[in-house]
């Protein structure tokens, strides 16, 4: 069987850390999800992600603190960053500091699709 | 009047007697008359030394080879303020101060003139006249009468003096205060009044006895039956009371009026009032204004903050959004493919109602908001009030990098008060603390709320942050309107809430840390008082209620 790239799921979110796995699976990715930055770094996960779906509003450190940290540590991870905050601002500066994409939830399935193609690019 | 009666009764007894003293035969003047000839000078006006010389002049006539002077001294007995007499030469007179008698003058007797209470008010110097053949006897019970009658004049020039002064001083604090006098007699419904109140009523006190009833016509109709129902518990007789109600004057304009009122009895027992009526309508209407104006800072409040709650309310609904789309394609996913994954459906369809459900509870908190109609009174758990507003704004402060802590007392007493417009402090002053923490960088961004039991009938809520704090003589501007150090503050979140916890009869305050910050605290009553809570703040967006909400939830949706 064919290895599949892993794409982690890092939100405090418990719904989206509940479904957004079983969808990235169907889309022929494995997933795993964590509720925080420090879990998803204290995880034996971070070498192996190829993918890192981020929440940007978490308590402690936040999707973008997470993206400096793995930039310090040389892990270029590709990002896409999700949040449910409607701000506008928020994606045009997500993508000025390398994130591959930035969706605001709710997203459709096309969209992720779209975002992770590119991040596999 | 009293004093008039006392002084022609003091006179009457100085009349001279005649049939026991033979000396007294040659006073060539009675001494009632000399009496009388003083009192008409008093009455009309005459200055004291005036009067004083008059009676020196008297004196010396009546005792042939006498000189006679009066020394004024000032209230205090100390000093000698003016000289009347007669017969001495005027340079004498002038330096008559503690010097020795003049030429040709000897001193005969020298008497304090007393006041009936026994204080100094003068001294009474008596003269030989050296060389005069025609010299009567000078007897010292005649000196003393005349005594008493410089005694009683300048006795009654003094209160005289006192009550005109007295009377000004009523009339200028009259004006002053816009304050007015009345008399009421219950018995016979007698009213006495100054010329002011028949101003402040726009009636001629001149040509008008006054009457209830020419009150009552003047009261504003809407105020006449409290005004009815107040006077008939006056005629009761309550011994003082207090009051406020309007006039309606021809013109239809509207007078404000305060009225306290002071009931005493005569010696019959029958009841009169003494009220004084103060014209309050500048304060009222600026009360008026100041409510007016408050109301729409509170509406600016409403809307300065309502672009934070929609960003709050649009983070809480996206939530549950993200999870229903990604369970809904997952789950068309999965019956797409040959043989269809049912199972793995079947959960995905079971997720997607629940997260449609909280969405569908996020609606039910927000309907709950803005159904609330004015200003309630309610009984509530502050410390739930603080855990419902933290868990909406806490994505906000997430977003500011602020680690919230919350030391919440147990056993914390219920408060009465307006859930929304506390919560809607509460709030602002969460948001407060997050902006004040926006530009620190160099220690961690930490709020801490706290409630306690303050001082015996109270609770507080302080809310510390480790922000850039004020300076300490700052403390009293930041809750003036209009006030802020941010540059996209308006400055009326603090200025509508102490007004919010003014009206819940508390207090809000600012003190700065010892460390880096301030704290910000208000402390409210709790107990079974009932609040007025005014129209501030009323029908806020101030936070969306959680109350339907299991503590599951908000785990979730707030962390804590």
């Amino acid at each position: 069987m064919v290895e599949r790239p892993l794409v982690s799921v890092v939100d405090d979110d418990e719904s989206v850390r509940e479904s957004l796995p079983d969808l990235l699976r169907e889309l022929g990715y494995s997933a795993r999800a964590f509720s925080s930055a420090d879990e998803f770094l204290a995880s034996d996960c971070v070498a192996e992600t190829r993918c890192l779906i981020l929440d940007i509003t978490m308590p402690g450190m936040s999707g973008p603190d997470l993206q400096q940290e793995l930039t310090v540590r040389g892990q270029g991870i590709p990002i896409v960053f999700i949040t449910a905050q409607a701000d506008e601002t928020v994606r045009p500066r997500s993508l000025e500091q390398g994130a591959v994409e930035c969706l605001f939830k709710p997203f459709s399935d096309t969209a992720l699709f779209e975002a992770l193609n590119a991040a596999f690019e | 009047m009293k004093a008039d009666r006392q002084i022609s009764e003091r006179l009457i007894g100085l009349l001279p007697p005649r049939h026991r003293d033979p000396a007294a035969t040659r006073v060539e003047l009675d001494i009632a008359e000399i009496s009388a000839m003083v009192g008409g000078l008093i009455r009309q006006g005459r200055p004291l030394p005036v009067v004083l010389t008059t009676l020196c002049q008297l004196f010396d006539a009546t005792v042939k080879g006498y000189s006679s002077s009066v020394l004024l001294l000032d209230r205090t007995g100390a000093r000698v303020r003016s000289v009347a007499g007669s017969g001495l030469p005027a340079s004498y007179m002038k330096r008559l101060e503690g010097t020795a008698a003049a030429p040709g003058l000897k001193v005969h007797e020298v008497s304090p003139i007393l006041s009936l209470t026994g204080e100094p008010l003068g001294i009474f110097a008596v003269y030989q006249r050296e060389g005069n053949p025609d010299a009567t006897r000078c007897h010292s019970a005649l000196i003393s009468q005349f005594i008493q009658v410089a005694s009683a004049a300048i006795e009654r020039m003094r209160s005289d003096e006192a009550l005109k002064r007295s009377a000004a001083l009523l009339e200028r604090t009259q004006q002053l205060s816009s304050t007015c006098c009345f008399s009421w007699r219950v018995e016979t419904d007698e009213i006495s009044w100054s010329k002011e109140l028949g101003q402040l009523f726009e009636l001629d006190a001149a040509y008008v006895p006054m009457t209830l009833e020419l009150i009552g016509a003047r009261i504003h109709s809407e105020d006449l039956p409290s005004f009815r129902e107040m006077i008939e518990r006056a005629r009761s007789g309550v011994s003082d009371f207090e009051f406020e109600h309007r006039l309606r004057l021809p013109d239809n304009s509207i007078k404000y009026l305060r009225v306290v009122a002071h009931g005493t009895r005569d010696q019959e027992g029958r009841l009169e009032y003494i009220c004084a009526v103060q014209d309050v309508t500048h304060r009222r209407r600026t009360e008026e204004a100041l409510v007016k104006l408050r109301s729409e800072l509170a509406r600016v409040a409403e809307i300065a903050s309502l672009g934070v709650l929609t960003a709050a309310i649009a983070h809480e609904v996206n939530q549950p959004l993200a999870g229903i789309v990604t369970n809904a394609s997952t789950c068309r996913r999965m019956l797409a493919v040959d043989p269809p994954d049912v199972e793995g459906a079947r959960e995905t369809a079971r997720r997607t109602i629940r997260d449609a459900e909280r969405a569908s509870e996020v609606i039910k908190r927000l309907r709950a908001l803005f159904c609330q109609k004015g200003a309630t009174s309610e009984s509530l758990d502050l410390n739930e009030a603080i855990c419902e507003v933290v868990a909406l704004s806490l994505s906000e402060l997430e977003r500011n990098k602020v680690i919230v802590r919350t030391e919440l007392a147990g056993e914390l007493p219920r408060v009465r008060g307006d859930r929304v417009q506390l919560q809607q402090v509460i709030l602002n002053l969460f948001l407060n603390a997050s902006d004040a923490m926006s530009g620190v960088d160099d220690r961690p961004r930490q709020l801490v709320i706290r409630t306690e039991r303050d001082e015996k009938d109270r609770v507080r809520l302080s809310v510390r942050d480790t922000g850039v704090g004020f300076e300490p003589q700052g403390a009293d501007r930041l809750f003036d309107a209009f006030y802020t150090t941010k540059s996209s503050g308006m400055g009326i979140g603090l200025s509508v809430s102490r007004s919010i916890i003014e009206s819940h009869n508390g207090r809000l305050w600012a003190t700065p840390n010892d460390g880096p910050g301030a704290t910000f605290s208000f402390s409210i009553p709790y107990g079974p008082q009932d609040v007025t809570v005014g129209a501030t703040g009323a029908r806020s967006l101030g936070v969306i209620r959680t109350s339907g909400v299991t503590n599951a939830e908000k785990r979730r949706v707030g962390g804590l």
